[in-house]
């Protein structure tokens, strides 16, 4: 009786989003034979790692209630850039790496404090920036160039006792995040500015400065997934990242947040990528065509967003 | 009072200068072009100019609708698509299946607004969520009914009528999407519809208590949206002949950026056909310029992308209210 008291409640908590990971993971191991083998599991949280750090960036972005539609190619740049640098600079491998994720922060900066200082709708910001990136990245290169080096190869392939080591990275990511977002005053301070960013102001918050922060923490994620991406890839492929600012969107939205902001479950989020990782893994295994997997994504995007019916739901359109 | 009333007066041309913005870049590019080459003002080029831009023209009128109702309209690229795939198909390669694919095609485009429209009225739901899931459920659509190669046949006549110019000057095409732009204006300034998609998206909560029927208003405006796309689409099969798989990829980014020059904003309640479309002939310009100028393709792009985030900042810059994102 007791035990059932503390149980329910807890289930009964669960976002929506996990809830149907795991009815999907149940109906997959029960039909499946290849699906619930320990090797597929782990192929499946190897596959996601990219999606997962950028779903946590942007989760940083939209809690805010901003928006950050640049991560995808910033993703495909800092892939062309990393291995195009681990070409150019043979054994430099730590230095590149850090400028890749320099470049992400800095990309992310630029969009903060333009949004800041032009005072522009981030939609429409961090749109222009997508082309101006993508223009960058062709600008380096038309086709897949460079390749990728060894420690990038075994954080994006390498397992460590079994466990992918991009795992254990989206892990110790996911536990940062869900600190600063969800138990620091940044975070605090980040929601607020997500419900309404003009109480914020007037409550004395620095409205600027958190938006800054939030597009370079942005930025930052992009430049993780980029390099991950890089390992996968194993060279520099330019359009690497094309699509990838709105699967994050998805994956944001699926986890629980509005977006306008004002509320975030990091855990959900990281849920609901595993969800999409696993949707796709399965409908692989089952042989579904290609085309109708992306029928069906489209319509798991459109149920998720009509089914969730957030909070701010009750507002006029 | 007299403070507001001091603060009319400004505010009067403030709101002059918003409308007129978009034409004056779209005159100083126009002599600009006129310094790099004669070509460019010859009625030849500006006929043909219009021509380029027709698909994603006729599809920015229909998105104009939605972004003054302070929604966005993501799945036009994806409605575009399939347009053009649905009227090559229904068309067959016979000259007398030729209107019925055009109603079709109509048809289909306004179908798949309405359920965006429905959706959206109903759900009360982000638009931009909705509208991308529907744009990869159309895309889905098209990939399963065409296997994954171009198929289907232009009736004849079709391409050779609409690539025709008249008095071999003005091609059909851009007069065809002259005409769009004028519907365009016609529906926005002289009808109850035009209005209530302005006062909605001014204030969606004023106007519901005001009595606007905001969920019909905005249905229609989704099905304006996708019937006009399924016009681009044509306007695209005219102009390729081939209705490819995937033809109106990404097109979705290139209309947003049109309708975003133009000074409709994402704020809703600004903006209008006619800014649209000085938006859309300002992008070709600026990118025939960059063409002539000898610009790598991949320079075009960052010029896209700087282009829209400056004539965003001027927007937000003359309105304030529409770079507010306070609300």
């Amino acid at each position: 009786m007791n035990r059932a008291q503390l149980v329910i409640p807890f289930f009964s908590r669960l976002p929506p989003i996990v809830w149907a990971l795991l009815l999907t993971v149940a109906f997959g191991a029960l039909y499946n034979p290849q699906f619930r083998t320990v090797d597929n599991a782990m192929n499946v949280l190897e596959q996601s790692a990219t999606l997962a750090f950028l779903a946590l960036g942007q989760a940083f972005v939209i809690a805010g209630g901003l928006i950050d539609l640049s991560v995808g190619q910033l993703v495909g740049l800092v892939t062309v850039v990393a291995c195009m640098g681990f070409e150019a600079f043979p054994g430099w491998g730590l230095p590149v790496i850090l400028g890749c994720l320099l470049l992400g922060a800095v990309v992310g900066a630029i969009n903060g404090t333009l949004i800041n200082r032009l005072r522009m709708p981030p939609l429409i910001l961090t749109f222009g920036m997508l082309s101006v990136l993508q223009g960058c990245i062709f600008m380096l290169t038309d086709r897949s160039v460079g390749s990728s080096i060894p420690a990038i190869d075994f954080i994006a392939h390498g397992r460590i006792t079994g466990i992918p080591a991009s795992l254990i990275l989206v892990v110790i990511a996911t536990v940062i995040a869900f600190y600063c977002l969800q138990r620091s005053t940044f975070g605090w301070h980040l929601l607020a500015m997500g419900n309404s960013a003009s109480a914020a102001r007037k409550a004395g918050l620095n409205v600027r400065g958190l938006a800054l922060n939030a597009y370079v923490i942005s930025g930052l994620f992009a430049g993780i997934a980029g390099l991950v991406l890089a390992g996968r890839l194993g060279t520099g492929f330019p359009n690497a990242g094309v699509g990838l600012e709105l699967d994050s969107i998805v994956a944001v939205v699926l986890g629980g947040t509005p977006l306008k902001g004002g509320r975030v479950n990091v855990v959900a989020i990281l849920a609901a990528v595993l969800f999409l990782g696993t949707i796709s893994n399965l409908l692989n295994l089952m042989q579904v065509p290609t085309f109708t997997q992306i029928l069906i994504k489209g319509i798991i995007v459109i149920l998720a967003i009509l089914l969730e019916r957030p909070r701010w739901a009750a507002a006029p359109q | 009072m007299s403070a507001s009333a001091l603060a009319k007066r400004p505010l009067l041309s403030r709101h002059l200068l918003d409308k007129a913005a978009v034409w004056i870049v779209l005159l100083i590019l126009l002599i600009a072009a006129g310094f790099v080459s004669e070509a460019f003002l010859k009625l030849n080029y500006l006929g043909n100019l219009v021509r380029q831009a027709a698909p994603i023209g006729i599809t920015a009128v229909g998105v104009t609708f939605v972004m003054i109702l302070r929604g966005v309209d993501l799945s036009v690229g994806a409605i575009v698509s399939m347009s053009a795939v649905v009227c090559a198909l229904v068309m067959d390669g016979k000259a007398e299946n030729l209107w019925l694919a055009i109603g079709v095609t109509c048809a289909t485009g306004s179908l798949i607004g309405l359920a965006n429209g429905l959706l959206i009225a109903y759900g009360r739901v982000s638009s931009f969520i909705l509208t991308l899931g529907m744009s990869i459920v159309v895309y889905g659509l098209v990939q399963m009914g065409t296997g994954g190669t171009a198929r289907g046949i232009v009736s004849p006549g079709f391409r050779e009528f609409l690539n025709d110019r008249i008095g071999n000057v003005v091609p059909t095409l851009a007069i065809c999407f002259v005409i769009a732009v004028v519907v365009g204006i016609f529906l926005q300034s002289q009808t109850r519809f035009g209005r209530n998609v302005y006062l909605v998206g001014a204030n969606p909560h004023s106007a519901r208590l005001a009595g606007i029927p905001a969920v019909q208003t905005t249905v229609i405006a989704y099905c304006v949206s996708g019937l006009f796309a399924g016009l681009g689409g044509i306007a695209l099969l005219a102009r390729t002949g081939v209705s490819g798989t995937n033809p109106g990829a990404g097109m979705e980014f290139d209309v947003l950026a049109a309708v975003i020059l133009g000074g409709t904003t994402f704020a809703g309640g600004r903006g209008g056909v006619g800014s649209t479309f000085a938006g859309v002939l300002v992008l070709f310009i600026a990118l025939n310029l960059a063409n002539v100028a000898g610009l790598p393709f991949a320079a075009q792009l960052t010029i896209k992308g700087i282009i829209i985030i400056a004539a965003s900042a001027a927007h937000a810059w003359i309105g304030r209210s529409g770079g507010d994102r306070t609300e």
